[in-house]
């Protein structure tokens, strides 16, 4: 493996507390070490910018609704096609695009690690063979736990280790790493044709509602000692009114974790509606950001809009109906036994649309109005909100009033009177956006002593090298370098190893799968127990001997995470 | 006036697709050393046929293209043409004029699938059968052909005119399964018989003069009207789509 030297680089790495400052970087054997190696290859980064690798906390790229909005969209595959060159495949799609269009693009973006938000625990085989074939970064997948009926049994009895035991259970069997909980209880609701509507109403024949709920898995997910916070979609999403919600749910989060948050709420955008229908849409992320601000304990991500053309993919299944009956264009539903649901729709953001201009201006105001970055992650909830590839737009906007007010002059133009963008004139600093967009997702990921999402000795040599001078730019007034130095690097190095060049992608199989397993005392081993071995036989598919992901075949490369429990 | 000739030679791989977007007359009238692709391989347009020009260069509106031999396996011929005129002496093959916005294609044999797909303006005609999806969109696309005229002097296969939204799709002969499904405007006239058209229309109007198989429940009768001596009933619909204001006129059906 070669070792690299990468001189006179202008590094950024909030976790070390180092702000642009000249250094050389040493990579010896895939990490970063004190000394660098006699044989080292040296770079010249002529002062040019350094950080961490990027690392995508939340974004749609392997699984089975992905694979099925891509079933659904052929259209979308006439955009985005590249002959094989460049070191690349031959790759086509936009905003669902082949997962080798995701891996090169993230990694020319300079991200080496990418979190797949919502895994249906069913469709994991899936899933893992997609990351098997995005081949230049590491993944980590969200588990779905909002409608398991194992662990909503066990709430409802208050039997928070039961539920904490099944969890690690289903985790461990199908390799995931967090635990995702998209519209709690609303699946369940959805298979009787329903949605859930308050947090405190209790569903039908559970006897439980949505706040036990969210409650419970927290308690349970700290209980296991995993890296992640739960990993939170709220109920209600995209409804005109919804930030009571959300404010609700955030006022449920209790402080566990003194490393990380412990509730992640995503895609905060959709959760942010005032008004009582579309009529009186408006904006409300002034008081979701002031009870981020006042709750330590809760990290966010924005799920950024951005205008044009993508897909929309959840396994909120009620709310993909909606979308439905409001665009009547194509849909896809399904549901995955008992323990979740999708629905997948392609849509159109445009700038002349009053509803669509609000969104877009919500989410940068919750990114300008959280006044911690760490606890505000850059997403588009790709590709939700808009594809990935619009993140180098978004951090041009984050830091340029000039740039917010020429985009906000193209917009609907009775958006000023529903929104407070206009307003806000903070512009965030290049170590702010280091945070947004890989420090802080280290730290709500707990991936930060996996020496990932910084650059200190002994860290994994993850690192982007953006073609632009900090010294020598003004990001408020040159937001077109920006925008375009943050969507190539020089370099990006995965694990030691150079993976990008400018646009040459020079390297392959460079993925590992990340997963947790809590360790388990015997008497919390949900392997024989007959409750769990009764449900898969009377209302599974496939027998509980097959659920489990074969780690040899489906993960060659992976980081089994075995975590200390309290059970 | 320019001719170029080209004449299909027999010597590559007949199983290998030929991608030909390159054969339009703006493209030919400045130059005939272009590239198409055999296969995944790369080669020069005089690898695959033999080339005559005659005549002066003068801009596509004067230059024609004769294609001679088995082109049955050459895509995408005509592909983008604004001017100028395409003559095919045999069969052609996939996407033939497909988005051409001027110009003419006659075809004197069959064409394959997808002829005309997406176009919109110029004429192509065809005096063969043509294949599935005449004039239709792509997979996934919500407009058809969008203005032009397509004639069809033989029968039509599958789909024929799906996601019409503009210009006059004329078949002489039958038309397969699913004619004009999906139609958002344009005219689609089908002097044979049909199985099972418009479903899921929303515009345009559809003619059929012969008999329907499978005719559609979804369409409400309105009335009847003689056209070319011939009485046809009426119809409005897809009433299965939420705003179906398509006509269909038959000449006979039978219900499915
Ligand atoms: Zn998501």
């Amino acid at each position: 493996m070669t070792n690299y030297l990468l001189k006179n680089a202008c590094v950024i790495d909030p976790v070390n507390k180092i702000s642009q400052e000249m250094m050389d970087i040493a990579i010896v054997n895939g990490h970063i070490t004190e000394e660098p190696s006699k044989t080292a290859e040296v770079i010249n980064c002529g002062g040019t910018l350094v950080m961490p690798g990027g690392i995508d906390s939340h974004t749609h790229i392997c699984g089975t609704k992905v694979n099925f909005g891509r079933y659904m969209s052929p259209e979308d595959m006439r955009a985005g096609r590249a002959p094989r060159g460049n070191g690349m495949r031959a790759v086509s799609g936009y905003s669902i695009p082949t997962t080798y269009g995701n891996s090169y693009r993230y990694a020319l973006m300079g991200y080496t690690t990418l979190t797949e938000g919502a895994m249906a625990p069913l469709e994991a085989r899936h899933t893992h063979e997609e990351f098997r074939h995005t081949p230049l970064q590491d993944g980590l997948i969200m588990t779905l736990f909002d409608g398991d009926w194992g662990v909503m049994r066990a709430i409802a009895n208050c039997d928070i280790k039961r539920a904490a035991a099944l969890i690690a259970w289903r985790l461990s069997a199908v390799k995931g790493y967090g635990v995702k909980l998209t519209n709690p209880l609303g699946a369940e609701m959805w298979s009787w044709g329903k949605n859930v509507e308050c947090i405190r109403k209790p569903i039908p024949f559970f006897d439980l509602s949505p706040a036990e709920y969210i409650q419970g898995v927290i308690k349970a997910n700290e209980i296991l000692g995993l890296p992640h916070s739960v990993h939170l979609h709220c109920n209600n999403l995209g409804k005109p009114g919804n930030y009571t919600c959300t404010l609700g749910t955030m006022g449920l989060i209790p402080d566990l974790n003194e490393k990380r948050q412990t509730a992640y709420l995503t895609h905060v955008q959709f959760h942010s509606y005032g008004g009582s229908g579309w009529n009186d849409f408006c904006s409300r992320a002034e008081q979701v950001s002031r009870m981020t601000n006042l709750r330590p304990q809760i990290t966010i991500d924005i799920g950024q809009v951005m205008f044009g053309r993508t897909t929309t993919m959840t396994a909120d299944g009620p709310m993909e109906f909606n979308l439905y009956r409001l665009y009547q264009d194509k849909w896809s539903n399904h549901d995955v036994e008992l323990e979740t649901a999708s629905g997948v729709i392609p849509v159109m953001y445009r700038r002349k649309n009053l509803t669509n201009s609000i969104m877009w201006a919500i989410g940068l105001e919750l990114a300008l109005l959280v006044e911690n970055p760490w606890q505000c992650l850059l997403t588009t909830d790709n590709p939700n909100g808009a594809p990935f590839v619009k993140y180098p737009e978004i951090i041009g906007l984050l830091m340029s009033n000039e740039y917010r007010e020429k985009e906000f002059e193209t917009v609907h133009a009775t958006t000023a009177k529903r929104v407070v963008l206009p307003a806000l004139d903070r512009e965030l600093t290049f170590d702010e956006v280091a945070v947004m967009t890989r420090a802080g997702q280290a730290r709500a990921l707990g991936l930060l002593e996996l020496g990932k999402g910084h650059l200190g000795i002994g860290a994994e040599a993850d690192i982007a090298v953006y073609p632009i001078v900090p010294d020598k730019i003004d990001p408020a007034k040159q937001y077109a370098e920006i925008i375009r130095g943050f969507a190539q690097t020089k370099y990006t190095f995965k694990g030691g190893s150079m993976i990008s060049r400018d646009d040459d992608i020079v390297a392959d199989n460079q993925n590992r799968m990340f997963w947790c397993s809590p360790k388990i005392p015997k008497a919390y081993d949900m392997n024989n127990d007959p409750e769990l071995i009764r449900t898969f036989e009377r209302y599974y598919s496939i027998r509980k001997e097959n659920y489990p992901v074969d780690e040899e075949y489906y993960l060659p490369r992976s980081i089994k995470i075995e975590t200390e429990t309290k059970l | 006036m320019r001719r170029i000739t080209l004449i299909v030679r027999g010597s590559t791989n007949p199983f290998l697709p030929i991608e030909a977007e390159v054969i339009t007359p703006e493209i030919l009238c400045k130059t005939v050393r272009v590239n198409v692709y055999v296969g995944n391989q790369k080669m020069q347009l005089s690898e695959v046929f033999d080339i005559r020009v005659d005549g002066e260069a003068a801009g596509p509106s004067a230059t024609e293209i004769v294609l001679i031999g088995d082109a049955s396996r050459v895509k995408r011929v005509g592909e983008y043409m604004t001017d100028g005129r395409i003559i095919v002496d045999g069969d052609i093959g996939m996407h033939c004029g497909d988005f051409m916005t001027g110009g003419t294609i006659e075809i004197m044999g069959n064409a394959g699938d997808w002829l005309g797909r997406e176009m919109l303006g110029g004429k192509i005609i065809c005096h063969g059968n043509v294949g599935n999806y005449c004039g239709s969109d792509y997979r996934g696309g919500r407009k058809g052909m969008r203005g032009g005229e397509i004639l069809v002097k033989g029968n039509a296969g599958d789909y024929c005119g799906e996601s019409l939204f503009g210009g006059v799709i004329r078949v002489m002969g039958n038309a397969d399964l699913h004619a004009g499904t999906n139609m958002k405007g344009g005219n689609l006239i089908i002097e044979g018989d049909a199985v099972m058209p418009c479903g899921d229309m929303f515009g345009g109007e559809c003619t059929v003069f012969g008999h329907v198989d499978d005719f559609m429940p979804t369409f409400a009768e309105i009335g009847t009207v003689v056209e070319n001596n011939q009485e046809l009933t009426v119809f409005t619909g897809d009433l299965a789509h939420r705003n179906g204001k398509g006509t269909l006129r038959v000449g006979s059906y039978t219900r499915i």
